[in-house]
């Protein structure tokens, strides 16, 4: 009972403080924008491109027009360059010209006898302009086919059959054998916010229980709870209230983001579409938040308990925080090969599984038997480090004045109970 | 009520308590003596099992000092401490239910308490809010809240104005009344005397002595006396018992050989001339602790030195 009175007034001085509130509101609204600003800069990609063409037969112009018209985006425009019979070399150096001062982004040149020699050049001044070549060559590809086509005399109906295209479907396969179809690009949106969500909490979660150990430390608070409770128990009250608050924040935006798609709203534009979060994908987002949440706040609390202030923590906190950046600089290695052997044994590093082993859940589903042992290796971690920790703390918490050390860090572990 | 059993508790090298056994009897309000630095709170410490013992063993009625009788013993730290941004009922309910009291009832009691420290309009500010004082009597009321059988008070007054000093001394005897048993730390001698009726005096982690303040007293016979003439005159040099005699306010104090005879010493005195003031005071403990602690600093320097 004593610990549950701990816990709720860890819980309740946490849920009840502006800080909480703010960020509640001020995460969703940061997260969003780290979101937005990727897709403005692809609407400046996606803007019109001016492309010169130089078509001495006069009539591969309006048919290339009219396909590309077809596309929205990036939307191409074709401006017809004047080239009279012969004139086809000063229209180019024109073109060129036009290139170089930038009046146009790229230009493209057709062989008098295009059909026959299949002969086109583009031109450009960047490299971006390479997104502007992939999208007119195989629209010219059409127009080649069609003339040719024509040529031969194919009737409409065969015409028609032989030009068609491939009726793609894309589908995931998951472990269970069963098969979805899903847009891959906003799953993995979705994963990357719930990363991004993820390894945020247990950072500003986990520096909270350094914080708050110390400020009970420094406010010398601690010698009262002492008197009651035993330190392990006031680290375990102290974890489990936090990591609650934690939660709640998590459930307030679960929430809210179930909420605003089930009606349908838009925010800047994107539509928040929640029939990506399978129940898997939050389950277990819960699931590699509390042990990860468990495991660093364990960490942050032992270290916490040596401390004085805030700043003489820092030489312990900032390795800390390296174990939960790295995995974040490992995703990309994971992405690429989800199943790979990298993968799979980064992911069950217990300190890289809450982010690691998360996004392979994320973009497909790993053997379940890999997933239970990460877990499996995380409970292990978690409760070697509470031992530890605990040490620390019933050494550390009554410990006042000399900044600690490593030193004095690995003496106290050393140390018998 | 409560006994230590050679107790003892190193830091690394340092011995910070030796062999210390004391009883505490039920119902005494018993001083807890000693310079800075002589072990009293980490004696305190151990028996609140904050920092348990290495050695020895806290017997609290006959039984070993658990988690559970803990419960119904309180404590006030020297190094005084709340949580900064709770409400001051809230704090007090949160200690209360830290001593296995209802949640509900804490709050009534916090009520009560705050009222009867005179702190009923600040029950539902923030302890950042309170001053010194005021925050040190809150955790006065969290000591005393949840009816403890003992409370061990560790300097209780440092800081506080003599008003509050006097309320605060008025509730610790209407608890111990009550039936509470009250440890009292202090190195205000004063203070001591007028509340406790037994003492220990720690020193060097050590015990020195201990006992009712009537045996204490008894163990240190009588050291000086006052001697004041009317005409303001100087005692007599040759005294028999006295080795010395010097100028105190508007009279002389003479000190004394053990074993002194009053009656002779005052009829020497009056044969030199006519007496306005002739005090026999018992020894204070100031002269008790001195006396103690230099006889016992003395004896260890002689083991230093053998």
């Amino acid at each position: 009972m004593k610990t549950l009175a701990i816990i709720r007034r860890e819980y309740l001085e946490r849920v009840r403080s502006k800080g909480f509130i703010i960020s509640t509101v001020l995460i969703p609204v940061m997260m969003s924008l780290v979101l937005l600003i990727p897709m403005l800069t692809v609407d400046k990609v996606d803007a019109e491109r001016t492309v010169g063409v130089v078509d001495p037969s006069g009539v591969h112009f309006e048919t290339l027009r009219t396909i590309l018209d077809e596309r929205e985006r990036p939307r191409i425009v074709l401006i017809p360059l004047e080239s009279a019979p012969g004139a086809r070399e000063d229209a180019i150096a024109e073109m060129t010209d036009r290139i170089r001062d930038e009046d146009l982004d790229a230009g493209l040149a057709i062989a008098p006898d295009f059909i026959e020699s299949r002969q086109a050049t583009f031109y450009s001044k960047s490299v971006s302009a390479g997104i502007v070549r992939e999208m007119i060559a195989p629209a010219l590809n059409r127009v080649l086919r069609e003339n040719r086509f024509a040529e031969a005399g194919v009737p409409d109906s065969l015409h028609a059959y032989l030009s068609a295209w491939t009726d793609w479907t894309t589908l995931s396969v998951s472990e269970e054998g069963e098969t979805t179809s899903r847009d891959n690009d906003a799953v993995f949106a979705v994963a990357f916010t719930l990363i991004m969500i993820l390894y945020m909490m247990v950072l500003v979660y986990g520096q909270q229980t350094l914080t708050g150990v110390i400020e009970e430390k420094s406010s010398r608070v601690v010698e009262v709870i002492l008197s009651s409770v035993p330190a392990s128990r006031l680290m375990s009250g102290k974890i489990l209230g936090i990591g609650a608050a934690g939660l709640t924040q998590v459930a307030i935006w679960t929430a809210a983001i179930v909420a605003l798609s089930t009606r349908g709203i838009n925010v800047g534009g994107m539509s928040i579409d929640a029939s990506f979060l399978t129940p898997l994908m939050l389950a277990s987002f819960v699931i590699f938040f509390v042990l990860g949440f468990m495991l660093f706040s364990t960490l942050y609390a032992g270290v916490g308990a040596l401390c004085n202030t805030v700043q003489e923590s820092q030489q312990f906190a900032t390795p800390i925080a390296m174990f939960v950046i790295i995995p974040m600089m490992l995703l990309t290695l994971v992405m690429m090969a989800p199943s790979g052997t990298v993968a799979t044994i980064l992911s069950l590093v217990p300190f890289f599984t809450p982010i690691l082993m998360f996004m392979r859940v994320c973009l497909e589903t790993p053997p379940v038997w890999q997933i239970l042992l990460s877990w499996a290796l995380m409970v292990a971690t978690i409760y070697l480090l509470m031992r530890a920790a605990g040490k620390l703390f019933r050494v550390g918490i009554l410990m006042h004045g000399a900044a600690p050390s490593w030193g004095t860090l690995v003496k106290v572990l050393r140390q018998g109970d | 009520m409560l006994s230590l059993r050679n107790v003892g508790k190193c830091y690394g090298e340092v011995e910070a308590v030796v062999d210390v056994s004391l009883d505490i009897p039920r119902g005494a309000i018993y001083g807890f003596l000693g310079p800075n630095g002589a072990g009293k709170t980490t004696t305190i410490r151990s028996i609140m099992n904050i920092v348990p013992p290495d050695e020895g063993e806290i017997l609290f009625d006959g039984l070993p000092l658990d988690r559970e009788r803990l419960d119904r013993v309180g404590y006030l730290p020297e190094e005084r401490g709340l949580y900064r941004k709770m409400q001051c009922v809230d704090q007090l309910a949160f200690l209360a239910e830290l001593k296995s009291v209802p949640r509900r009832e804490g709050r009534a009691l916090a009520e009560q308490w705050l009222e009867r420290l005179e702190l009923g309009d600040w029950k539902d500010k923030k302890v950042d809010a309170l001053s010194k004082g005021m925050q040190q009597k809150v955790q006065f009321a969290a000591t005393f809240l949840f009816s403890p059988d003992l409370v061990i008070l560790d300097e209780p007054f440092s800081g506080l104005d003599p008003l509050n000093i006097e309320l605060l001394r008025d509730i610790i005897r209407a608890e111990n009344e009550r039936g509470c048993t009250i440890i009292f730390s202090t190195h205000m001698l004063a203070e001591a005397e007028q509340l406790c009726d037994s003492i220990c005096l720690i020193e060097g982690g050590r015990k020195i002595l201990d006992g009712s303040l009537e045996e204490v007293r008894e163990d240190f016979p009588l050291r000086s006396v006052k001697v004041v003439y009317s005409d303001g005159a100087a005692p007599p040099k040759d005294l028999a018992d006295v080795t010395q005699s010097k100028p105190d306010d508007d009279g002389w104090r003479l000190t004394l050989r053990e074993g002194a005879d009053l009656d002779a010493l005052l009829d020497r005195l009056r044969a030199q001339g006519s007496l306005s003031l002739f005090s026999a005071n018992r020894p204070s403990l100031q002269e008790i602790f001195l006396t103690a602690v230099r006889r016992r600093r003395a004896e260890a320097g002689e083991e230093v030195a053998s």
